[in-house]
């Protein structure tokens, strides 16, 4: 019997998008009718459009690992010597491939909901998975008809041309994964805003609901875009983690307005107020997604003009974008006057603390959206190709992530309603005085020359101390003692930890940016054999150059030796890899680690005589800006574990008005 | 036909997955507790508890209590609303249903008929490479020796037998390439200095480039009289407008020909092409099929004509370079069709004489005496004469 392993996926692919038809009629009609038998069929066609999408994107990773050239999408992107992990990624490192693998984690939040949003409306329930239907046959259209991976070739051709040797590498492994489950995360949030429109109730229980779904997206988000980053460091040999480049900010974007929503859900959850806000920033979340996917997907970074003469998919896209984002701000406009606006509030409060933090993310993503897009327009309009750069990225986010900065330790601090800043500055003395101190100890170490990098280093130290001093006085160590503190710190709310491990996160993080920023060494030099030179306090030594064979490549490897205070304390061997199936160069970095900091050394053309052009870096506490976003993750993980967040768990005790205290 | 039956179950699945809870759903028609109500009195125990533990004071508890109570009120009276029109209409239903039984089945076919290739099985590279190599499409063969090369990129004897490969399956590009590899690691010999300017050739659409031209010129180093290098040097000079010299080159090449080789043809237009004379040889051999051509649409005169007068050219040749005796045959018969019994007679004469102590070419010529009834001439006269 012959296998039929990749018609199978292609036909349950095709079924998912005549299934997910379905599902964006008929339990909309049945909310919008009130009729729990048409409603009671967004749940288990959730489940069922999860598994087909699962078979299908099955079928074409057993594509993979069996080389099946006969397929188009394998013969391009793969190849038989590549190793088992690669021919895995490789599934998704490449356009049709990822747009699966981005559909598939829209039907898996969608059957998540199902599973675990039982206690919710059935009406919101099934209303936001008729929308999450949209989405999903809109982009399942999009793959079947611009993206089919499941093309195939007769006669197969014999060998593939090999992935991009750039995605060779386990950041390709994790990476767009954590980031699609970020990004397309929102999609959930998105669903039910326009939900809650469609159906014209939007209340504080929405906010309750749709809370830990934010929470989840923004998780991934924070630790995709972090992945990315780091891969972007090692991988690209320049030692820069951020470039500001589109497709970053493509992934960006959302973070910012996802962190924003995260906030003001929080205010409309606890307070009913910032509805309109909120379901506003729920839509434009996702809406930066969609727009990411088109600027990353459609072939109009490249070029515009590349994106005019190959339209189909670019305009496919650009048609979804059009239909989702338009049709759900017209929804938003028609239905909003109509929403009851909830109590007023004070400047100086809990949510008056939080629609500043909104405010300002939401300034900082105006800004990455302009700079981004601004490019594109004015190369559309003017056929004028400019490029923005990191100086404006500075001068316009910088700037506003002070403010934020400074603000981050008062909120939490602030009581719903009314809070007082007089108090809470009083609080904060300690968390001050070890800023105020990191200021000068950095002034003493820098001297006059990096001037502004003291009271940098001191704001990051600020809002680390800030988060820690807050969870601490919520023990109140000093009116109970250290036993009864250690209980109490313990019994503290899981969101309450959440927070001050996200807001800790979000500190060191900015610590590592800064220390790194400006107090980077850098070498760019030719060596010889046996020649040594200094860094930062670190001699490396080069020993020459040797070749190496890997399994689809060869490569040149150059070895230094690393020595500090006279000892031994690496060997490093960045290489120059040249890919046989592409004869495509790659550059691979090498990194030694001391503590936080990191020595950085990538090598360019190796040279006849056997010397080598590099570039060395000493970064210090360069790490942190990565250890700074697993813990913001872990911040998000501890507060969707809280009890009251867990969706279906039963209801506990929490503080209704106002912080302990 | 497996593959259809698979479908369909799926496809049932699929339809099953709308129609189930739908029935099901029908059974448990009862009125459902409000949601929200639930939220907001989770909400209300959890301030008292909250105050039970002191987290917060009875004021704010107070609030809060009011706060949500508001909440709660407005959530039931929505509930209510709800429930009014709760009644859901049969149409929809069957609709609904409807849309599970026909429209998701024969979409689903309509669309994967359009988009997929039903009939086309799995192919893992493992399994076409454990197939026989008789049953192995050339490709993979390929693809086979090149895995190998890749591995041992310095076995000559692999690039030697894939080369020519590549020159069939029109890679000639590659095939530069492997005829490279193979002079490197085996050295040269003509053919493989040749070949591989024939590739670079072929690779230049028929231009013979400098690349090609060198690799040539190493093979006629190593032997003046290889014929292939200097048919492509002849070439090379042709195109490059040197035509006395190309001429003179083709001469050469065709003076030393037997006859019968492949390549005549093509040289000998390529010397008519840079305006050279055609050696003799050639320009008696026969006609060319050219000139067959032209004789189906001449007159019967014109044809005769040119019968003659290359009856003529090779009676010529023979009287004065000599043949063999089929040439003198051939010779004789032509007379004896033309109906010119004389010369036929005297041309069988000058043969015989030309062949005595041959007894084998003796024996054809009496043989083509016998057949077309011709009288020695020698003998004529001496014969009595006949009658008129």
């Amino acid at each position: 019997m012959m296998a039929m392993t990749v018609e199978f996926g292609h036909y349950a692919l095709v079924l998912a998008l005549v299934l997910s038809l379905v599902q964006s009629f008929v339990p909309v009609y049945g909310a919008l009718k009130g009729d729990a038998r048409l409603m009671a069929v967004a749940g288990p066609v959730s489940g069922m459009l999860f598994l087909l999408v699962g078979l299908s994107f099955a079928a074409l990773t057993s594509a993979y690992l069996a080389s099946d050239f006969s397929v188009q999408n394998v013969y391009e992107n793969s190849h038989s010597l590549k190793p088992l992990l690669y021919k895995i990624t490789g599934v998704w490192g490449n356009h049709e491939g990822s747009m699966l693998l981005w559909v598939l984690i829209l039907v898996f939040f969608a059957a998540l909901v199902a599973a675990f949003g039982r206690s919710m409306p059935e009406a919101l329930r099934a209303a936001a998975l008729g929308v999450q239907g949209w989405v999903t046959s809109a982009f399942l259209l999009f793959i079947l008809i611009t993206s089919n991976p499941f093309l195939r070739l007769q006669p197969a051709p014999a060998e593939g041309q090999d992935l991009n040797p750039i995605l060779q590498d386990v950041g390709l492994a994790i990476h767009p994964p954590l980031l699609y489950l970020g990004y397309v995360g929102f999609s959930i949030t998105f669903s039910f805003a326009v939900a809650a429109l469609i159906l014209g109730r939007i209340d504080a229980a929405w906010a309750r609901w749709v809370r830990p779904w934010a929470l989840l997206a923004w998780m991934f988000l924070t630790l995709g875009i972090a992945m990315g980053s780091y891969w972007a460091y090692y991988e690209l040999g320049w030692g820069g983690w951020w470039f500001w480049d589109p497709v970053e900010n493509a992934s960006f974007m959302p973070w910012l307005a996802g962190t924003a929503l995260l906030h003001s859900a929080l205010v409309m959850e606890k307070r009913n107020a910032l509805k309109i806000w909120t379901i506003l920033l729920a839509i434009l979340t996702f809406s930066l997604s969609l727009l990411g996917t088109f600027l990353v997907r459609s072939g109009v970074l490249t070029s515009v003009h590349a994106f005019a003469t190959d339209p189909a998919r670019g305009v496919f896209i650009l048609a979804i974008l059009c239909v989702f984002i338009g049709g759900s701000l017209t929804l938003y406009a028609w239905r909003a006057p109509m929403l009851k606006q909830g109590g007023l509030f004070a400047p100086v409060s809990r949510e008056g603390a939080l629609v500043l933090n909104n405010l300002l993310l939401t300034a900082a993503c105006a800004a990455v959206f302009v700079g981004t897009l601004y490019p594109l327009a004015l190369e559309a309009i003017a056929d004028d190709k400019i490029s923005v750069g990191p100086p404006f990225f500075n001068l316009t986010f910088g700037p506003l992530m002070i403010p934020l900065l400074i603000a981050v330790p008062f909120g939490p601090y602030l009581a719903w309603k009314r809070g007082d800043l007089l108090a809470v500055a009083q609080r904060l003395w300690i968390a001050f005085g070890i800023a105020i101190l990191a200021v000068l100890v950095t002034a003493w170490l820098s001297g006059a020359e990096r001037i502004l990098a003291a009271p940098a280093v001191g704001l990051a130290v600020w809002v680390i101390a800030g988060s820690v001093s807050e969870i601490l006085s919520r023990a109140r160590f000093r009116d109970v003692g250290i036993a009864t503190g250690m209980r109490r710190l313990a019994g503290l709310p899981r969101s309450a930890w959440g927070t001050a491990l996200g807001h800790m996160g979000l500190g060191i993080t900015a610590l590592g940016i800064v220390v790194t920023s400006a107090f980077q060494a850098e070498a760019i030099r030719s060596v010889q054999p046996d020649d040594n030179f200094e860094l930062s306090g670190y001699e490396l030594i080069f020993k020459g150059v040797a070749p190496r064979r890997g399994a689809n490549f060869t490569e040149e490897v150059a070895h230094f030796d690393v020595y500090a205070g006279g000892a031994k304390v690496s060997e490093l061997e960045p290489t120059k890899r040249l890919y046989t199936a592409r004869r495509m160069p790659t550059t691979e970095s090498a990194i030694a680690t001391f503590g936080f900091s990191q020595l950085y050394v990538s090598i360019g053309e190796v040279r006849e005589d056997g010397g080598v052009d590099l570039r060395a870096y000493y970064k210090p506490l360069v790490t942190l800006i990565w250890l700074g976003t697993l813990v913001m993750a872990a911040g998000g993980a501890v507060s969707l574990s809280d009890r009251r967040l867990r969706v279906g768990a039963p209801k506990r005790a929490r503080q209704q008005a106002a912080p302990a205290e | 036909m497996i593959i259809w039956i698979v479908f369909a179950i799926l496809t049932a699945i699929a339809a099953l997955s709308v129609l189930v809870p739908m029935a099901r759903e029908r059974a448990r028609d009862g009125e459902q507790p409000s949601h929200d109500a639930q939220v907001y009195r989770a909400q209300l125990g959890e301030i008292d508890k909250d105050l039970e533990r002191g987290l917060i004071d009875d004021e704010s508890a107070e609030a809060a209590r009011a706060e949500i109570a508001r909440r709660l009120i407005a959530a039931a009276k929505a509930s209510e609303d709800n429930a009014k029109d709760r009644a859901g209409s049969s149409r929809a239903i069957r609709l609904a249903q409807l849309a599970a039984i026909v429209f998701v089945p024969l979409a689903t076919i309509g669309l994967y008929l359009e988009l997929g290739t039903p009939n086309l099985p799995d192919q893992p590279l493992a399994q076409r490479l454990a197939a026989k190599p008789t049953q192995q499409d050339l490709p993979l063969l390929v693809a086979r020796v090149e895995n190998h090369l890749a591995d041992n990129p310095q076995d000559g004897t692999g690039w030697d037998v894939l080369a020519p490969v590549y020159m069939r399956m029109g890679r000639v590009a590659e095939a530069a390439t492997a005829y490279r590899n193979a002079i490197r690691i085996l050295g040269p010999t003509v053919e493989r200095q040749s070949n591989l300017g024939e590739a670079l050739t072929m690779a230049n659409q028929g231009i013979v480039s400098a690349d090609a031209r060198a690799a040539f010129e190493r093979a006629v180093e190593i032997d003046a009289r290889a014929v292939k290098p200097r048919f492509f040097l002849a070439l090379a000079l042709g195109q490059e407008g040197k035509n006395d010299e190309a001429a003179a080159a083709w001469r050469s090449i065709l003076d030393e020909a037997q006859g019968n080789e492949p390549w005549i043809q093509a040289a000998l237009s390529e010397l008519e092409k840079v305006g050279g004379e055609l050696p003799q040889k050639f320009a008696r051999s026969g006609p060319s099929a050219g000139d067959v051509a032209a004789a189906g649409q001449m007159s019967e005169a014109e044809r005769t004509q040119m019968i003659e007068g290359m009856v003529a050219g090779l009676d010529e040749r023979l009287r004065s370079q000599g043949g063999d005796a089929e040439e003198w045959v051939r010779l004789i018969r032509a007379y004896s069709v033309l109906g010119r019994q004389d010369k036929a007679a005297k041309t069988y004469e000058f043969a015989a004489s030309s062949f005595e102590g041959d007894p084998a070419s003796m024996e054809k010529l009496e043989a083509v005496r016998q057949a077309l009834d011709i009288a020695p001439a020698g003998s004529a006269g001496d014969a009595p004469a006949k009658p008129e």
